[in-house]
């Protein structure tokens, strides 16, 4: 059953298209990582998903209804993200009680044991936390919460690198112990890749792909060596990036279903072979610019 | 157990590797239950699906069947199978590559031989 059905959807504001026609469908139970450039529609997106803002045209069903002004969709999603806020008149502690009755699956005993892990101060106002305690709260509520649909829009923005793993875990142990459809948006796809089944690359609003994990990481090679005979081999076939390296050596990136069958050859060629990382290939994919940064500086 | 995720291995790779490993040490002995999914995907910090693939790679090979309803077992013949295996495929695409190593840097074969030799002697030593 797909929870997520969208077709066409789009979403301008005013006369800027922050979503274009984009159209996929997130299966029930599934990780899946929302990524892309700053910019490229995330949050517009998933606010859509949770409700909180209306598509300009195209359809978009979440649990078989329209999202926005839907209570069953408001009752079995949470929207995480770091600009959430609460009233000053409630301590932390207030807030997890208080939350409580909002939802159905709301494991009181995990959000405790989670506050007390972090060491909070159970009589802090919200709004004092610094930003990466403030993230760390935020998903104490995403994983506790246990929403059939649960949205984390980069939810570890500002923590430090202790607290992401043990986010990630506690998530990870969560789902696997309490299944639901789970949507995080990240800037850090190295580190929640191994979270993930799905990846949605989304690019100037529009959809680059949607495909699991396993098959985005095999789906490109790096070749460097000897830019001849590099060429040799990649020619008139699509370059994803391309890099000199040193004088006369070449680094390229091109869909390894291309070249599969010439591993052994390229190999013997003197050439070496090297995965690309997931992070890296979505980079690839959403340039919009021919060449890297370095390119700016050796101008002129 | 720590996986390489910068390895040219997938991960998927890695952790069926690390189950043939196990079964190879006999901390899972033959007609013995091997981790599920969900205890994989809790040990390694993974997603289950990738768990399951690794699974997969076993049981397509018999070195794991399923019970129904019981979950995964060894096979009988798992560590013989894991062993001819790894002499055969593994240490044959290592020894190719030592040989392409070795022709790049123009060490002759019995300079090769005489390294693998010294290597083995200092195994036997420290043992």
């Amino acid at each position: 059953m797909g929870v997520i059905q969208c077709e066409d959807l789009t979403k301008f504001y005013g006369k800027i298209k922050a979503i274009d026609h984009l159209s996929f469908k997130i299966e029930e139970n599934k990780i899946t990582g929302l990524i892309g450039r700053n910019g490229s529609g995330k949050t517009t997106l998933l606010k859509m998903i949770a409700g909180y803002l209306k598509p300009t045209s195209g359809e978009l069903n979440v649990f078989s209804g329209k999202p926005f002004n839907s209570l069953a969709v408001s009752a079995n999603s949470i929207f995480i993200d770091d600009t959430m806020t609460f009233p000053d008149s409630l301590t932390l502690s207030d807030i997890l009680t208080e939350v409580a009755p909002f939802y159905a699956n709301w494991n009181s005993s995990l959000a405790n044991g989670l506050f007390d892990y972090y060491s909070f101060n159970p009589q802090q106002p919200h709004s004092n936390l610094s930003k990466g305690t403030k993230s760390t709260f935020n998903s104490i509520l995403g994983i506790a919460s246990r929403c059939p649909l649960t949205i984390l829009d980069e939810p570890t923005t500002g923590m430090d690198s202790a607290v992401r793993k043990d986010f990630y875990r506690a998530l990870l142990k969560d789902y696997l112990e309490y299944p639901r459809t789970i949507i995080i948006s990240s800037h850090l796809l190295s580190e929640i890749e191994e979270l993930l089944e799905d990846i949605l690359l989304i690019n100037q609003g529009a959809k680059c792909l949607h495909l699991s994990v396993m098959e985005l990481k095999e789906l490109a090679v790096g070749i460097r060596g000897n830019a001849q005979v590099v060429l040799s081999f990649v020619e008139g076939k699509e370059i994803l990036y391309q890099e000199d390296f040193t004088k006369g050596s070449l680094y390229v990136v091109i869909r390894r279903n291309l070249i599969e069958q010439q591993f052994e050859l390229i190999k013997q060629s003197g050439l070496e072979l090297f995965p690309v990382s997931t992070d890296d290939l979505c980079i690839y994919l959403t340039a919009n610019t021919k060449g890297g940064i370095g390119d700016v500086f050796s101008r002129g | 157990m720590i996986l390489n995720t910068d390895s040219m291995k997938p991960i998927y790779v890695q952790i069926a590797e690390w189950l043939e490993g196990e079964i190879l040490s006999e901390n899972i002995k033959a007609e013995e239950r091997i981790y599920s999914q969900y205890q994989l995907a809790e040990m390694f910090t993974i997603n289950p699906a990738t768990a399951s693939k690794g699974l997969n790679i076993l049981a397509d090979q018999a070195i794991v069947y399923k019970k129904r309803g019981l979950g995964m077992f060894v096979s009988p013949n798992a560590k013989q199978f894991i062993l001819s295996k790894r002499r055969g495929q593994i240490l044959g695409q290592m020894i190719k590559e030592l040989v392409m190593e070795a022709n790049r840097l123009d060490v002759s074969e019995s300079e090769l031989n005489k390294m693998i030799e010294n290597v083995r002697k200092e195994n036997e030593e420290e043992t």
